[in-house]
C-alpha cells in the first residue's frame, strides 16, 4: 500500500490528534534498546530531539488505536477513504511495474552529480585519545576514561596504534599519506559529545588524493562502461560519540563505551553520475576496508554509514556548473544509498522542472520510503568553528612506517579476484560472491579445501601429472558457493541445519575442509557420481558421517561402478531407435540442437542401470553416434573415446 | 608585612593550621566568611585514592590550591555555579608531586571563575580581599589566583598553587606584595588543571619568597619530571635538550645584560611604579649589571591577540559544562524548543565567562575566522619572535634563527655590527598600576579591566618563564610593587635566582 499523506491520514484518524512528523520515526525512537544514532546525529538531530515526545507520543497513539479506528471506520461511514487508498495502491503497482529499477540508472536530459562521505569505525583495541578499550557489545560504560566523558582537567592522549589501520586504509584507497596532519576541534552541542567539540581533521587530514576503480564486473550501472574512477578527496581521522539508547517515553541512556572511538571519514570528489554506482562505491569500500583490517563492522552493525551529495545539471547546459546540492545524511544500508540517491534526484528535477530553484540543504532519508524528507536548510547550518586543538601535537608519520605497511597490505580484492577467474577460473559473479560472503572467509575456505584436494591428487598413483588447475578450482568453487548454499535451504524438518559458520581463518565446523575435500577428490577422480557426493555433503552437515567420508563409501558401497565403453555405444543405439525424426534435426551441422542431444542422453541414461552411468561419456557416446548416423566419420574421429 | 596587616590577622584569624586535619565533614565556614575570602567553603570528601608516597626529602609545608586544580579530599569547582560541588574522581598531577614532597593541603582557594578576571571579582564565592589594604577598603587583591596570593601573603599557606594563562599568577602576588612564578610552558604538568585556555594555561607557584619556590622545582627535580597524562608536559629528552641549553648558574650581576622593554613604557603607567621600575634597574645597575633598552615591536598587539586567543580556546574548552555528567543541571529539560544546554548554561556561569564565551564563540565563526582568530595566531609568533630576538640564549625549542636588520624598526640601536644588544633577561612592572579599589573595577569597562594585563600577557604568549616579585620604594606608599622579570624558554632556574637577588637589594 502506497503511503498517505500523513495530513490526510490524520484529520481522518483521531479528529486530527495525529502527529505530522511521522509516526515510523516516531515508533523508532520509542522502541527499546534500538540504536538510534544514525538518526539521531546532529545537528539535524535537533528536529528529532525537539518532535520527540510528540512522536512518541504519536507512536503510542498509533499503537493503541489502529484497533478502535478499524472497527470505527465503516461505521463512520468513510468507505471511500478506504477505496481511495485500495485505487492508490493499484496504482502505484502499475507504475512501479512500468519503470524497473534498471531504467532509474538516467534521467533524459538531465546529469546526476554525486559526492560521497563514508565513516567507518576502525580496527583498534583502543579509542582514539584515551587508553580505554572499544568493544561492541560490552556492558554500557564499562569502557570510559576521564577524557572521554570530558572530565574537568582530563586530556587526550593520542594512541598510535590507531594510525595502523587508518593508514592501511588510506593505501587501499590509494592515498598520499601526508607527513605531517592536525586535528581540530568541530564544535556542536550534543548530548552524545560529552567535550561540546568532536576532534577531526579538517584543515590538515592524514590523507589525500587517492582513487579507487569500479569495473563493470562491480555491478556499476551499465551506463559507466567497463569501469569508472572515483577520485578520493581526503580521508581523516576523527573520534565517534556516545550511543543512545531510546527508552521509552522521553527518557535516552547514553552508552559512552562508544565515544572517541577512532573513525576515518573517506571524502570522495563529485564524480559518481549514476546512482548504482554510488551504491556500489559504498559496497566496495566496506569490502577493501575489510580487506585490508581496518574496520572490521560493516553497515548493519552501524560499523560503517554514508553521507551523499546529490546535485543534477542540464546535459546541454554550457556553463557546466554543478547544480546546488544537498547532503542526504546517515544512509545505513547499500540499498538506502542508491533509492536515495535516485529519489533526491527526481525531486531535484521535478523542482527545477517546475521552475523551482533548489535549496542547500540537509536531508534525510528513512528505509523503505519513496522520497527524501527536509531536516534542515541552510540558515539552520551550524558554525562548526573549527579550531585547532591546543592539546594536540602535529601528527608526523614517518615514511618508514608508511612503507612498511605498504609492503605488508593484504592482497585488495581486486587483485584477488583476477586470480580466482583468471587462474582458478571461476566466473567473476560466482568469485565476487566468494569473496565478499561471511566477511571474506568463505574465500579463506575455498584455499584450505582447493590446498587440500590438490595434495590427494598429487598422491593419487593412477595419474603422471596433476590435472589442470581449473579443472577441480571450478568444481571446489562450484561446491563450496552452491552445495554448500543449498544446504541452509531447508529451514525446518529433519534436513534443516543452521547456518555455516566459518572463522575468520576459514575454518567450518559443520563441513570440515577434510571431509569436503575428500568428497570433491573422489567426485573430481569419477569414483562416485555427484548424487551420491550431494548426499554425502548433507550427511556430513547433519554430522550424521561417524567414520569419515571413506568409511561411508565403503561401507554403503556407494562407488562408482562405471559400465564399459561397448555398453554406453548399446545404450546409445537403444536409445536413437524410433527417433529417425530427431535425428534429422542434426543433419546441418552448423545448426547443433543441443537440446535434443540431452533429450537422447537423458534417454541413455533411463535405460542403462542407475548409478553406473557417467553423464559426460554418455553425452560423448550419444555425440559419436549422430555423428556416425550422419556420416561425418571425420568428425567422429575428433571425439576422443580412449 | 606591616603592621596593619599583622594587627588584623591577629584580631580576625585563627591559625588555619589547627583546623586542617579535621575528619571528614563540613569546614568551619570562617573560611568563606573571612575577611579576604580567600578560601572557598566546601564539603571535606573522602579522598578516593591513597596519599601518594612522601619522598625521602619531603619536608612538611602547607599548601593552597587554587580551586581549579582537582584534588582529592575537596570539591573543584572553579569558583563557577556551573561545577557546583563538583568531587573530581582524580587529583592533578601538580599536587600528587608536591604531596609526595610534603605538602599537606590547606585548602582550595576562591579564583575569577575559570580563571577568567584580573582581580579574583568573578567569583561564585564572591570577590577576594586585598590584606594589605586599610580596614575600611575593598582592595582587588589581583586575580584570577588572588585566593592562592592572600593565602600566601596572610600566613595561611607557605606556598600556594596558582594558574596562569596571561599573568593570573604574577598579578595577585604584585598586588599582595608576594611572589608568583610562571615556569615555562609545559615545564609543570596540567593535567588535573581545568582549562581555561590551553595554550597559554600554566601551574604556577606563589610564596613569600623566592627560596621557596626555587627549592620545590629545582632542588627537588619537578622541572625534569615528565607527566604522559599530559599532551603539553615537555618530554624528557626535550627537557634534557633544554636544560642543556641553559646554564644552571646565575653569574655575577657584572656578567649579566638586563633588557629594558621600551613598549612597557605605556602611558598608563603609574608615576610611583614607573619610578620604582628605574630604582630597580638602577640598583642592578650600581651591582655591575648592564642595563640596556630594547624593543618588543610587537608589544602593542599582544593584548588584543591575547583577548582573541584566550576567549577563543576557553569557548571551546567550556562546551563540555552541559550538566549532563557532573556540575549543576535546570529543572527545565532541552527538548522543548529552546536550544540544547542553554538553561544550564545560562544559569551556571557568571558574566564574565558568559562574555568571553561570546567573544570567543564569534571570533571562530566562519566569517570572523580568518580576521580574529588566524590574526591574532600571526600575532603571537611575532611576539615569540620579538623576545627570540632580544635574548642571548636561543630558543632550545627552535633551530637558531637569523633574524635581518631590515626587519628590525629604524631606531633600534645597533650594538656593534652584528646587531643590536641581546640580553639575558628583560625587566618591567608586573601592573601599570596599584591594586584598584573593589567599587572602582565595577565602575570600568571590560576591556579597561583588560587593560590591566597588558604588561604580563606577552610571557604567556611566547610560553617564556615570568617571575614578579615586591619591590618597595616609596616607604610612604601603602602597597608594594610587583617587578617582573622574563627569561628566554627553559631558563627559569637563572630567572629564579636573579629573582631572589632583585627582592633582597629591593626590600631590604
Amino acid at each position: 500500500m502506497s503511503r498517505r499523506s500523513l495530513g490526510e491520514l490524520s484529520s481522518y484518524l483521531l479528529e486530527g490528534r495525529l502527529s505530522q512528523r511521522g509516526c515510523i520515526n516516531g515508533r523508532r525512537l520509542s522502541s527499546r534498546t534500538v540504536p538510534i544514532w544514525p538518526f539521531l546525529r546532529p545537528p539535524y538531530a535537533l528536529r528529532h530531539l525537539h518532535a520527540q515526545p510528540e512522536a512518541a507520543a504519536a507512536a503510542a497513539a498509533t499503537n493503541t488505536t489502529t484497533t478502535t479506528a478499524t472497527l470505527t471506520a465503516p461505521q463512520a461511514g468513510h468507505v471511500p477513504l478506504r477505496k481511495q487508498l485500495k485505487e492508490q495502491a493499484k496504482q502505484a503497482k502499475k507504475q512501479g511495474k512500468k519503470k524497473a529499477k534498471g531504467d532509474s540508472q538516467t534521467a533524459d536530459g538531465w546529469e546526476l552529480t554525486v559526492g560521497i562521505e563514508i565513516h567507518a569505525q576502525l580496527n583498534t583495541s583502543r579509542k582514539l585519545f584515551s587508553p580505554a578499550a572499544t568493544s561492541f557489545n560490552d556492558d554500557p560504560n564499562s569502557h570510559v576514561a576521564l577524557f572521554d566523558v570530558a572530565m574537568p582537567g582530563s586530556q587526550p592522549l593520542f594512541q598510535k596504534e590507531t594510525l595502523i589501520p587508518a593508514i592501511r586504509a588510506a593505501l587501499a584507497l590509494n592515498c598520499e599519506i601526508q607527513p605531517v596532519s592536525r586535528f581540530d576541534r568541530k564544535h556542536y552541542f550534543w548530548w552524545d559529545q560529552p567535550s561540546g567539540y568532536q576532534i577531526t581533521q579538517f584543515y590538515e587530514p592524514f590523507a589525500k588524493k587517492g582513487h579507487i576503480t569500479l569495473l563493470a564486473r562491480d555491478g556499476i550501472a551499465a551506463e559507466d562502461g567497463e569501469s569508472v574512477t572515483v577520485g578520493i578527496k581526503q580521508v581523516q581521522l576523527e573520534q565517534d560519540t556516545a550511543k543512545t539508547l531510546a527508552q521509552a517515553g522521553s527518557v535516552h541512556w547514553l552508552d559512552f563505551n562508544r565515544v572517541g572511538v577512532p573513525l576515518i571519514e573517506i571524502i570522495t570528489e563529485p564524480e559518481i553520475h549514476h546512482p548504482r554506482t554510488a551504491a556500489v562505491f559504498v559496497r566496495k569500500i566496506q569490502l577493501l576496508l575489510n580487506t585490508v583490517d581496518s574496520c572490521v563492522s560493516g553497515m548493519e552493525t552501524g560499523g560503517l554509514r554514508a553521507d551523499v551529495n546529490v546535485s543534477v545539471r542540464r546535459t546541454d547546459d554550457p556553463s557546466k556548473k554543478l547544480g546546488t546540492r544537498t547532503e542526504i545524511k546517515n544512509l545505513s544500508t547499500i540499498k538506502a544509498v542508491e533509492d536515495a540517491i535516485i529519489a533526491e534526484r527526481d525531486r531535484q528535477i521535478q523542482q527545477l522542472e517546475a521552475g523551482g530553484v533548489i535549496a542547500g540543504e540537509t536531508r534525510g532519508w528513512t528505509v523503505g520510503s519513496k522520497e527524501t524528507r527536509r531536516l534542515r536548510g541552510k540558515e539552520g547550518e551550524v558554525d562548526y568553528r573549527y579550531m585547532p586543538d591546543p592539546d594536540l601535537a602535529p601528527l608526523v608519520i614517518g615514511s618508514d612506517l608508511v612503507q612498511h605497511l605498504q609492503t605488508s597490505l593484504a592482497v585488495l580484492p581486486d587483485t584477488e579476484l583476477d586470480k580466482l577467474v583468471d587462474y582458478y577460473g571461476l566466473t567473476a559473479k560466482d568469485a565476487l560472491s566468494l569473496i565478499t560472503l561471511d566477511n571474506g572467509a568463505r574465500v579463506q575456505y575455498f584455499y584450505r579445501v582447493l590446498a587440500l584436494l590438490e595434495s590427494k591428487l598429487q598422491a593419487e598413483p593412477d595419474i603422471s601429472e596433476l590435472p589442470e588447475v581449473k579443472s577441480y578450482a571450478t568444481l571446489a568453487g562450484n561446491w563450496i558457493l552452491h552445495e554448500l548454499g543449498r544446504l541452509t535451504t531447508y529451514k525446518a524438518g529433519p534436513l534443516a541445519s543452521g547456518d555455516l559458520s566459518f572463522t575468520q581463518l576459514g575454518e567450518c565446523a559443520q563441513v570440515p575442509e577434510e571431509d569436503l575435500s575428500q568428497l570433491l577428490y573422489h567426485l573430481h577422480r569419477k569414483h562416485i557420481t555427484g548424487k551420491v557426493a550431494k548426499e554425502l555433503l548433507m550427511a556430513v552437515s547433519l554430522g550424521e558421517l561417524e567414520g569419515g567420508i571413506l568409511e561411508a563409501i565403503e561401507s554403503n558401497d556407494l562407488w562408482f561402478k562405471e559400465i564399459p565403453q561397448q555398453e554406453y555405444e548399446a545404450l546409445a543405439e537403444a536409445a536413437a531407435e524410433g527417433e529417425d525424426k530427431m535425428l534429422e534435426e542434426f543433419a546441418d551441422e552448423d545448426k547443433y540442437p543441443r537440446g535434443k542431444l540431452m533429450y537422447l542422453v537423458g534417454k541413455m541414461m533411463r535405460l542403462g542401470p542407475t548409478e553406473r552411468i557417467d553423464p559426460a561419456t554418455a553425452e560423448k557416446t550419444m555425440k559419436v553416434w549422430i555423428e556416425r548416423y550422419h556420416g561425418r566419420g571425420e568428425a567422429a574421429q575428433l571425439f576422443d573415446l580412449k | 608585612m606591616t603592621a596593619a596587616l599583622v594587627r588584623r590577622r591577629a584580631l580576625t584569624h585563627t591559625r588555619w593550621n589547627a583546623n586542617h586535619n579535621r575528619s571528614i565533614g563540613q569546614l568551619p565556614l570562617r573560611r568563606s566568611q573571612s575577611t579576604f575570602n580567600h578560601f572557598v567553603a566546601s564539603t571535606k570528601l573522602q579522598p578516593v585514592s591513597p596519599p601518594p608516597q612522601l619522598r625521602p626529602d619531603a619536608k612538611p609545608f602547607r599548601l593552597a590550591v587554587k580551586d581549579n586544580i582537582t584534588t582529592e579530599g575537596f570539591p573543584t569547582q572553579c569558583a563557577s555555579g556551573i561545577l557546583g560541588q563538583h568531587a573530581s574522581p582524580f587529583e592533578a598531577t601538580i599536587v600528587r608531586q608536591l604531596r609526595a614532597r610534603g605538602a599537606s593541603i590547606v585548602g582550595k582557594t576562591n579564583m575569577d571563575e575559570f580563571g577568567m578576571g584580573s582581580h579574583s571579582t568573578h567569583s561564585v564565592h564572591g570577590p577576594v580581599r586585598n590584606p594589605l589594604a586599610a580596614t575600611d577598603e575593598d582592595v582587588s587583591a589581583g586575580g584570577s589566583s588572588g585566593g592562592s596570593a592572600v593565602a600566601v601573603a596572610v600566613g595561611d599557606a607557605d606556598v600556594a598553587l596558582g594558574t596562569d594563562t596571561g599573568g593570573s599568577v604574577r598579578l595577585p602576588a604584585a598586588y599582595t606584595g608576594i611572589v608568583g612564578y610562571k615556569p615555562s610552558y609545559g615545564m609543570l604538568s596540567r593535567f588535573g588543571v581545568v582549562p581555561y585556555a590551553n595554550s597559554l594555561d600554566t601551574v604556577g607557584l606563589l610564596a613569600r619568597d623566592v627560596e621557596p619556590i626555587r627549592s620545590l622545582v629545582f632542588d627537588t627535580g619537578l622541572y625534569e619530571e615528565h607527566d604522559p597524562n599530559d599532551p603539553t608536559s615537555l618530554r624528557l629528552a626535550t627537557r634534557q635538550r633544554c636544560s642543556k641549553a641553559c646554564s644552571p648558574n646565575l653569574p655575577d650581576l657584572s656578567q649579566l645584560t638586563i633588557g629594558i622593554p621600551v613598549e612597557y613604557n605605556i602611558a598608563e603607567l603609574d608615576p610611583s611604579i614607573r619610578e620604582a621600575w628605574v630604582a630597580t634597574a638602577s640598583v642592578l645597575e650600581s651591582q655591575g649589571a648592564r642595563i640596556v633598552p630594547v624593543s618588543l615591536p610587537s608589544t602593542k598587539e599582544a593584548l588584543c591577540a591575547y583577548y582573541i586567543l584566550a576567549p577563543a580556546e576557553a569557548s571551546s574548552n567550556l562546551a563540555k559544562y552541559d550538566g549532563v555528567r557532573y556540575g549543576i543541571r535546570g529543572s527545565e529539560g532541552d527538548a522543548v524548543g529552546e536550544t540544547l544546554y542553554s538553561e544550564t548554561r545560562g544559569a551556571g556561569f557568571g558574566a564574565e565567562v558568559k562574555r568571553r564565551i561570546l567573544l570567543g564563540t564569534y571570533s571562530l565563526s566562519s566569517e570572523a575566522m580568518d580576521n580574529y582568530f588566524i590574526q591574532a595566531q600571526r600575532i603571537r609568533r611575532l611576539i615569540q619572535r620579538d623576545f627570540d630576538r632580544v635574548f642571548k640564549l636561543d630558543n632550545p625549542l627552535y633551530e637558531p634563527r637569523q633574524f635581518d636588520l631590515s626587519e628590525m624598526s629604524s631606531d633600534t640601536a645597533l650594538e656593534d655590527k652584528q646587531g643590536p644588544v641581546q640580553v639575558d633577561f628583560l625587566l618591567s612592572p608586573t601592573a601599570p598600576t596599584y591594586p584598584p579599589k573593589l567599587s572602582e573595577i565595577q565602575k570600568r569597562s571590560s576591556v579597561d579591566v583588560y587593560m590591566n594585563d597588558v604588561l604580563t600577557v606577552p610571557a604567556s604568549l611566547a610560553g617564556l618563564p615570568a617571575v614578579s616579585v615586591p619591590v618597595k620604594v616609596d616607604r610612604s606608599h601603602q602597597f608594594p610593587v610587583g617587578i617582573q622579570l622574563i627569561a628566554q624558554y627553559w631558563d627559569d632556574r637563572r630567572l629564579l635566582a636573579l629573582a631572589d637577588k632583585v627582592m633582597k637589594l629591593m626590600m631590604d
